[in-house]
């Protein structure tokens, strides 16, 4: 670039400002086709020189990298021929080689001539190519058998063949301990079909029957005491006797019910006992809780044997 | 703030005894049950979540948050249970024979002992409905109970329906909310494999005599698709297919006390559905103890005879208690 500016001042010295701008553009472009030439050609020259005394010195790889930082930017194309003496000293040296592809018509005598004349004892270029392409050539095509089991010794193959067994059964040993393991904690957990089973829909309607019964209870005795004000005191005796009354009989219809069919039996039982909390002393086993209830503080004290009197003296011959 | 918390801190003390003490009027001077739904021992993940399905199902009288560490016994929960008003424990375990399930009165007992051979999480039953329903208002109110089939005179089966009777708030059928009644427990006793079934439903009405589209439209809010019918009329007229589950039977159908809800008038018909939620088990009783978990045994399925019964029985408790230990070890 130094030399461009140069030139560039050396134009600036005539007088008017257009012109010699246009001029000054026209001559740039004259001068830059000339100056390329030049510069390339100079560059060349002295580069080639470098590098091939830098070529022949080579000895690192750091060397051979530092060189094509340098050079690259001056690579254009890549040309086919490649220089001799490059090529027999090293594959790391292709770098080198393709920065002299571009200028390879012009400076090809100078380089095969340098070549010739610092490294005689070195193999033609040609033959020398030829016996690396060859030797390259065989190393690349050469198949590698890509075993798993690693290198081809016996004893190592027969070792790792052993250990993936030895691993395999661990892993198979480990694997059902670990489904014995989850099975147990899962054991009971139970994963459910996306329809309703028959024994399903049996409870679903047993349920509902429990429901049914509990809801049409509730509205009648609801109904009932609509029209009567509890804050009154004469209503509020009418909707005494009446709940009692009325409640006493809708039990007493179930039961009857219940006697009536023995599948009923069960539901109505089921109905019975569903709101049978809020009424414990018509329940059947009113008694038997209270008393099983106090038979129960009293077990402190008492022994074991006359608390199991209040209940099941009767119920461990009817177990058996 | 410190003020403002303190008020809130009064409120939330005032409003406990407003929503129990009219509940509590009519029945026989029982207070409110309350449970604790805990588990003895470590458990496996699934039965964690049948835990945390048990406490909701338990709700809103139980604890849902109730911590348990390792080194808890039973004595802990029952030291805070007696100030608390806790009424009822329910106790998971898992043995490496199979998970058990314990219900036990506070302080004194029975005991039951059930063995639990299969259960399903409330995860698996939404998994397996197609529109899984659960919001969470139905469990503000607690359940309603059906003990089914429990009749049999045996004195075993009278105590566990006694138990599972009392284990939720007694209804005084003059005075409750229709609208509270939204989930069910239903315990079905099968004599021949002497299983109970225990199932947790939701209750739904729906009301009676009107077409689905209908019932759609008035519950939906939304506008419906009218471009496939020729006038506005087809819309109430025709009847569309009705499939096998919307034939309305008798049996399912009630008339309302009160209105519940914008949909359910008490002058209609509606009809009870139930959707399963919460968990499933299939329980066995194993064995009654009078005391909490302790004391004799009242019945046991396993022996067959009086006092050679009891010696088994409490070999068979010991052995139990190995076993357990056994798996803490573990």
């Amino acid at each position: 670039m130094a030399l461009e500016t140069d030139l560039m001042e050396t134009k600036k010295v005539p007088t008017r400002r257009k012109p010699r701008q246009n001029k000054g553009g026209k001559a740039k472009k004259g001068e830059k086709v000339f100056r390329d030439k030049e510069k390339k050609a100079r560059i060349d020259k002295k580069m080639q020189k470098l590098f091939c005394k830098r070529a022949r010195d080579y000895n690192s790889d750091d060397d051979d990298d530092d060189d094509n930082d340098e050079l690259e930017p001056e690579v254009g194309k890549e040309n086919g021929g490649p220089l001799g003496f490059e090529e027999a000293s090293d594959a790391n040296s292709s770098g080198e080689e393709r920065e002299n592809g571009p200028d390879a018509d012009e400076e090809k005598g100078d380089s095969e001539d340098e070549g010739y004349e610092i490294q005689p004892g070195i193999t033609k270029f040609t033959e020398g190519c030829r016996a690396f392409k060859i030797a390259f050539n065989k190393i690349t095509k050469k198949n590698v058998s890509d075993d798993p089991l690693g290198p081809v010794l016996s004893g190592h193959k027969k070792l790792v063949a052993e250990k993936l067994a030895e691993e395999e059964s661990e892993r198979k040993v480990k694997g059902l301990a670990k489904k014995e393991k989850h099975s147990v904690r899962e054991q009971g957990h139970v994963m459910l079909e996306n329809f309703l089973g028959p024994h399903e829909k049996f409870l679903i309607g047993v349920a509902t029957k429990g429901v049914v019964k509990l809801f049409n209870a509730v509205s009648k005795a609801q109904n009932a005491q609509k029209g009567l004000n509890p804050s009154r005191s004469k209503d509020a005796k009418v909707l005494g006797k009446r709940r009692r009354s009325a409640f006493l009989s809708e039990l007493r219809k179930k039961t009857s019910q219940a006697a009536g069919t023995s599948s009923k039996g069960t539901k109505s039982t089921g109905a019975e006992d569903d709101d049978g909390p809020a009424w414990a002393p018509l329940r059947d086993s009113y008694m038997l809780t209270s008393s099983k209830l106090k038979n129960w503080d009293k077990m402190e004290d008492t022994s074991v044997a006359h608390d199991t009197g209040g209940m099941p003296p009767d119920s461990s011959s009817d177990e058996d | 703030m410190a003020r403002f918390r303190s008020n809130r801190k009064k409120k939330n003390v005032f409003i406990k005894p407003t929503v129990k003490q009219p509940i509590v009027d009519h029945v026989t001077g029982d207070k409110i049950p309350k449970s604790f739904v805990f588990s003895r021992g470590k458990l496996p993940n699934s039965l964690k979540q049948l835990e945390m399905d048990l406490r909701k199902l338990m709700l809103p009288h139980t604890a849902l948050k109730l911590k348990e560490k390792k080194r808890n016994n039973l004595k802990d929960f029952l030291n805070i249970a007696g100030p608390m008003g806790v009424t009822h424990f329910m106790m998971l375990s898992k043995t490496r024979s199979s998970p058990y399930l314990r219900v036990a009165r506070t302080p004194q007992g029975p005991t039951l002992t059930f063995k639990i051979d299969e259960y399903s999480l409330a995860v698996d039953v939404a998994r397996s409905q197609v529109r899984p329903r659960c919001p969470k208002e139905l469990f503000r109110n607690s359940p309603l109970i059906v003990l089914s089939g429990f009749g049999t005179g045996e004195q075993h089966m009278k105590l566990t329906t006694i138990m599972f009777q009392n284990i939720f708030p007694a209804i005084d059928i003059n005075t409750v909310k229709l609208s509270s009644c939204q989930r069910i427990v239903l315990l079905n006793y099968d004599k021949e494999t002497k299983l109970i079934d225990f199932r947790h439903y939701s209750i739904r009405l729906q009301p009676v005599g009107v077409s689905r589209r209908l019932r759609k439209f008035v519950q939906n809010h939304q506008a419906p698709n009218l471009s496939t019918l020729q006038d506005v009329s087809d819309f109430v007229t025709k009847a569309g297919y009705g499939s096998e589950s919307e034939a309305d039977d008798d049996a399912a159908t009630v008339s309302l006390a009160s209105d519940i809800g914008r949909v359910n008038r008490a002058s209609t018909k509606s009809a009870v559905k139930l959707q399963e939620i919460g968990p499933r088990m299939k329980l066995q009783l194993i064995k009654i103890e009078e005391g909490l978990c302790s004391g004799g045994v009242i019945f046991s399925d396993y022996g067959n005879g009086g006092e050679a019964r009891n010696q088994e029985n409490q070999e068979d408790e010991e052995g139990d208690e190995e076993d357990e230990e056994g798996d803490e070890e573990d």
